[in-house]
């Protein structure tokens, strides 16, 4: 067993914002007060009371117009930087599930900086409650996946673009699809699919959707002073446990 | 992964069966993780239909067993032919309609010409419905057209919405038009 793996086909995204829907539902999450900026985006980014959120982008690319959609959440790194910072300040603030491979936050983030672990995270998903200063992401429907149930935003998702399963199967049905969808979108990529649970299909390169699709597209993440540190001091801490 | 519904219903059952006897087999954030499975902990689940649009998706509504017998979740029925478990983002919000202190509680009227609204109670309502639907259908009814065909037809009302009414309650509502004799009758999902 490999863990677990998300599919997202961005060839079938509708931009329905189901998933967004369905993941605030499923976690009791409050709504946010918003405002209309000119894009169905709405709210205009991720926060600790969303943890699911489609992006909207309006693209020329060789002359012709496209309106990507991406339906942005944590990417459940295979070796997440996040926990690698978050492991040098307070040891189980953040948390990997050994079955699954899902990276966790837990209450304990409230004792860690955001401005350490933020910038650690190529995908800039970790996001914090002003008020008790816990730390919130995708946590990749945990309870739901440990009683045999899909995470809520792949068992609503009504055009099949949310897949989720074994990350081989994942993986295999991402190779597949490229495949299919390079006959049409020469350009098509997966993102980073060797380093992170949640694959996306995108029909373009990734900084055509968003900064933060890749690792490498975003603009350079200078890592932190923790997170260098976290990094050079991972093989002790490893001995040492 | 196809779940269908009956292995749905077994997994909330174990899931429940799990709590009973403490832990759930992860240690890595125990409390957490308690907490949160135990939203269906206990939780009786309950097939419908969206009321949303035409297309009819099936539901399963999650309704808490102690306390206060109210809806705790709303996740598509994998077992259902038509949504086969997916849900669009207004049928994956639907657990609001009923879960919502944003919901209005009780009647509220605004009597001809005033600006402003009053709380009445169900019985001033229902009555005055019935009473203006009473005197509008006996001014409008038409049993001959110019013609002097027999339509038995009632041009004076027409019913437009019905936003949150399923397939059934939609049945007998058309019915009750149809038998005063509407025929501008429209549904909020073809609006």
């Amino acid at each position: 067993m490999n863990g677990k793996s998300f599919f997202i086909d961005l060839s079938k995204c509708t931009a329905c914002r189901g998933c967004q829907v369905a993941c605030k539902q499923w976690k009791n999450k409050p709504a946010e007060k918003t405002e209309n900026t000119g894009s169905h985006q709405n709210p205009p980014d991720l926060s600790w009371m969303t943890l699911k959120l489609v992006r909207f982008t309006e693209k020329t690319i060789d002359g012709k117009f496209n309106w990507l959609f991406f339906p942005d959440q944590c990417r459940h790194c295979v070796d997440a930087p996040c926990k690698m910072v978050a492991d040098s300040e307070v040891e189980g603030a953040i948390l990997q599930d050994e079955a699954t491979g899902a990276v966790i936050f837990t209450d304990k983030t409230k004792d860690i900086s955001i401005d350490n672990v933020r910038p650690a995270c190529p995908y800039d998903i970790p996001r914090v409650n002003p008020e008790t200063k816990v730390m919130f992401k995708c946590d990749m429907c945990i309870d739901r996946v440990q009683a045999g149930l899909l995470p809520a935003c792949v068992q609503t998702c009504p055009t099949g673009t949310m897949n989720f399963g074994d990350r081989d199967e994942m993986l295999a049905l991402a190779e597949k699809r490229l495949a299919e969808v390079k006959k049409r979108y020469p350009q098509a990529i997966l993102a980073d699919p060797k380093d992170v649970r949640v694959i996306f299909l995108c029909l373009f390169p990734g900084d055509n959707y968003y900064k933060y699709v890749t690792a490498e597209a975003g603009a350079p993440r200078t890592m932190t002073r923790q997170a260098m540190l976290a990094r050079l001091t991972r093989p002790f801490a490893r001995i040492l446990s | 992964m196809k779940l269908k519904r009956r292995d749905f219903l077994k997994l909330t059952g174990g899931a429940v069966a799990v709590t009973a006897f403490g832990g759930l087999g992860f240690d890595l954030t125990p409390v957490h993780a308690k907490a949160e499975a135990a939203k269906l902990a206990g939780t009786k689940q309950t097939t419908t239909v969206c009321c949303y649009c035409s297309v009819g998706c099936g539901l399963i509504v999650s309704t808490a067993d102690g306390g206060k017998g109210r809806a705790v979740n709303v996740d598509g029925d994998p077992d259902h032919p038509i949504n086969e478990g997916a849900l669009c983002p207004k049928g994956a919000s639907i657990y609001q309609l009923c879960e919502n202190d944003r919901r209005l509680q009780k009647v509220l009227y605004r009597a001809p010409y005033s600006d402003k609204w009053e709380e009445k109670s169900w019985d001033f309502a229902l009555e005055r419905i019935a009473k203006l639907t009473k005197e509008a259908r006996d001014a409008t009814f038409e049993v001959k057209d110019a013609k002097g065909q027999v339509v038995n037809r009632l041009n004076g009302i027409a019913s437009v919405g019905s936003a949150a009414m399923d397939n059934e309650e939609c049945w007998i509502y058309q019915a009750m038009l149809r038998a005063m004799g509407l025929t501008y009758i429209e549904h909020q999902a073809r609006i």
